[in-house]
């Protein structure tokens, strides 16, 4: 091992040698064969270039969550409350709409603003009072979705302006969609934050051994919090795209994003225990479960099936990426001790 | 023995259907008067699948759609949300549906992509709970609301007098036909009853088990409520069962609206006495009628039409009601089996 290699990156790069080949790469060709597939067999899933990209405004906020959902993760936390995050949020931004009558725009702002505020309430929760992330999101969850129910009232406002509302099903030219070109954006600038920077490394070693990275000299707890205000940041993003793309709000519009996008960030190949994964993975998720939802849909799949076979491929993905990167419990651990015990009597 | 009974009640209905059909023929053949040459695809799509007062709606919606020559589909999300519903609608346009059908989870989220639809000529019709009026050609109303909300009082009001304490149980803050229903239900109790009182709305969020802690909550903190109206199926049924498990049978009276398989027990014990809801399988029905005359442009927006063996209703700004509150109690709910 040369020097400056510790365990962590030499795991790191080891786990890049899979039998498998790269995660990534193996879902890309599963992507681009799932698309080319469904193109030449389901009537109705490419009746033009323009339709076709338009079909992603079904899915994309559930890639913002996603991108923000997978920097919480990498630490080794988790963030329950991203469905209600974006419900409140949305609701905000609507009620300071009608109420103040402030121009949408800046309503928006705001909006996305109080995502962060949530995201910080959520990670001092969890750094200052020492609560396991998994309990304290689950209770902001209640918290924030209780608190939209209130704010949205027995009558939700709904028509936003069309310039808003384009913002969810409008496309530049009336080809590319605008939420495509803002995943895009936001998508590139995450996988550079989280490959490229200091604080995207900051992460990854605290979700890989929160104890050796405060020994490092990390301030576990301010990386810890930000990543809790970036999830907090995308859910409310992903808010307010859907209240354009619904030209409404409600105060359960968020609830669906929660379990589909943590599927993503798995699918994707982050370890759901922190410390490995990428947002190029992650990304490639939000595109392939989105485009075989929509496939199945379209092919005359019932919601029931096509939400099985998301469980499904979850509960593969998962087992899959234990199995291979020696992490996890049960039948996965006695699988890879199998494997190994050859090699270790050599 | 049910299977029986079943097919007892539609050998009946069969009677039933071809007396008109009969009488029309003698008269003009009003009835037969509907183009059913050309199939349509027609999909309808509820707010959620495996709810039995939907599944009623299909039952009645599959025997129409065979004799209206329509190629049916019934197809919706796994849990009640909008989302689940657009994605349906989505992936209905792109397959070039001719008519949908819909009872929406809530007005707003639902009516872009009905919009959406209706652009590409897709008739819209919507029963059960509309949408934005702009995204449906038709909406199809269970009851008038009206009727309704004084179904909903006298339900319990002969039980426990014209002065007693109200509470009602609904399913949430922001649901449609709810709203309507408390709303028209409070207008007709001041007028009619004005010393009885309403002291508390709950919410069940439309799921059983936050219905019954609601219903609990209801009479453990306001035990003088002599009366629980719940205008929503899972919360009548916690309601329902919150009487029970308190020993109040006798004590408070539960009314409000339900399927009659799931409040059966309790009408048979006496919670609840008397449950005002619609034949909710004939509605279906009458939904494949308005899709087939929306199809083949049929009917106007306002104007009367006739639906086969279920009657002539009349269309008043696109708006069409289905029938006058059917009352179930401990005598006739056994004909009811949905």
């Amino acid at each position: 091992m040369s020097g400056g290699r510790n365990d962590v990156t030499a795991r790191r790069g080891a786990s890049r040698r899979l039998p498998l080949g790269n995660w990534e790469r193996a879902l890309l060709v599963l992507l681009v064969l799932l698309t080319l597939g469904l193109v030449a067999a389901v009537p109705g899933f490419y009746p033009g270039f323009g339709d076709f990209l338009a079909l992603s405004e079904n899915f994309l906020p559930f890639g913002l969550v996603a991108l923000g959902l997978t920097t919480v993760i990498l630490t080794g936390g988790i963030d329950l409350s991203v469905g209600t995050t974006a419900s409140l949020a949305a609701i905000v931004m609507a009620e300071l709409w009608t109420g103040l009558h402030l121009s949408i725009w800046i309503a928006a702002l705001l909006g996305v603003a109080s995502g962060a505020l949530l995201g910080l309430v959520n990670g001092l929760i969890i750094t200052r009072l020492r609560t396991e992330p998994l309990i304290a999101t689950l209770a902001t969850s209640f918290i924030y979705g209780s608190i939209a129910t209130a704010l949205a009232g027995d009558n939700p406002p709904s028509g936003f302006p069309d310039s808003f509302n384009r913002l969810g099903t409008g496309a530049i030219g009336g080809i590319l969609p605008y939420q495509i070109v803002l995943f895009g954006v936001l998508a590139a600038f995450f996988s550079a934050l989280i490959s490229r920077s200091a604080f995207g490394r900051k992460v990854v070693m605290i979700g890989y051994n929160t104890e050796a990275a405060r020994y490092a000299g990390i301030r576990v707890d301010r990386i810890v919090t930000l990543s809790y205000v970036i999830s907090g940041t995308t859910a409310a993003l992903a808010g307010i795209v859907l209240a354009a793309y619904y030209s409404a709000v409600r105060p359960d519009m968020g609830s669906i994003l929660l379990l589909s996008t943590i599927t993503t960030v798995v699918l994707g190949g982050v370890s759901i225990f922190g410390g490995d994964g990428s947002i190029a993975g992650v990304v490639i998720a939000v595109l392939l479960l989105g485009m075989l939802r929509q496939g199945m849909l379209i092919a005359g799949f019932s919601d029931m099936v096509t939400t099985m076979v998301t469980g499904a491929i979850l509960l593969g993905a998962i087992a899959l990426k234990n199995l291979f990167a020696g992490r996890g419990t049960g039948l996965a651990t006695l699988l890879r001790r199998l494997r190994i015990r050859p090699a270790a009597t050599t | 023995m049910t299977q029986t009974i079943i097919r007892g009640a539609r050998s009946l209905r069969a009677a039933v259907a071809a007396l008109p059909l009969l009488l029309g023929t003698a008269l003009a053949g009003h009835a037969a008067d509907i183009d059913t040459s050309k199939p349509i695809k027609v999909a309808m799509v509820p707010k959620l699948v495996g709810l039995s007062v939907f599944k009623a709606n299909e039952q009645g919606a599959q025997t129409a759609a065979k004799a209206l020559n329509i190629d049916f589909l019934y197809t919706g999300p796994v849990t009640a949300s909008a989302q689940g519903q657009v994605d349906v609608f989505n992936s209905l346009i792109a397959r070039r549906f001719n008519v949908i059908t819909t009872t929406s989870n809530n007005p707003t989220q639902l009516a872009p992509a009905l919009r959406r639809a209706r652009k590409q000529g897709i008739k819209v019709v919507s029963y059960d709970s509309d949408v934005s009026p702009d995204a449906r050609d038709f909406f199809i109303q269970n009851t008038d609301y009206a009727a309704f909300g004084k179904a909903l009082v006298e339900s319990v009001a002969k039980y426990t007098g014209p002065d007693a304490k109200i509470a009602i149980l609904s399913s949430t803050p922001d649901a449609t036909i709810q709203n309507e229903w408390i709303k028209a239900l409070t207008a007709y109790m001041k007028a009619t009853y004005p010393k009885m009182q309403i002291v508390t709305t709950q919410y069940g969020q439309s799921s059983p088990s936050q219905s019954l802690t609601a219903g609990l909550n209801i009479l453990q903190a306001n035990p003088d409520v002599t009366g629980i109206i719940a205008p929503d199926g899972a919360a009548e049924v916690g309601a329902a069962a919150a009487v029970q498990k308190l020993g109040r049978t006798g004590k408070v009276a539960v009314g409000g609206c339900s399927d009659p398989d799931s409040i059966r027990q309790y009408v048979k014990s006496g919670i609840i006495k008397e449950s005002p809801l619609w034949d909710e399988v004939k509605e279906g029905e009458l939904v494949m009628y308005v899709a087939r005359l929306a199809a083949n442009n049929a009917i106007q927006r306002n104007g009367t039409f006739t639906a086969g063996d279920l009657g002539s209703f009349t269309a008043k700004d696109g708006v069409i009601v289905f029938s006058t509150p059917l009352i179930f109690n401990a005598g006739n709910i056994d004909q009811y089996k949905f």
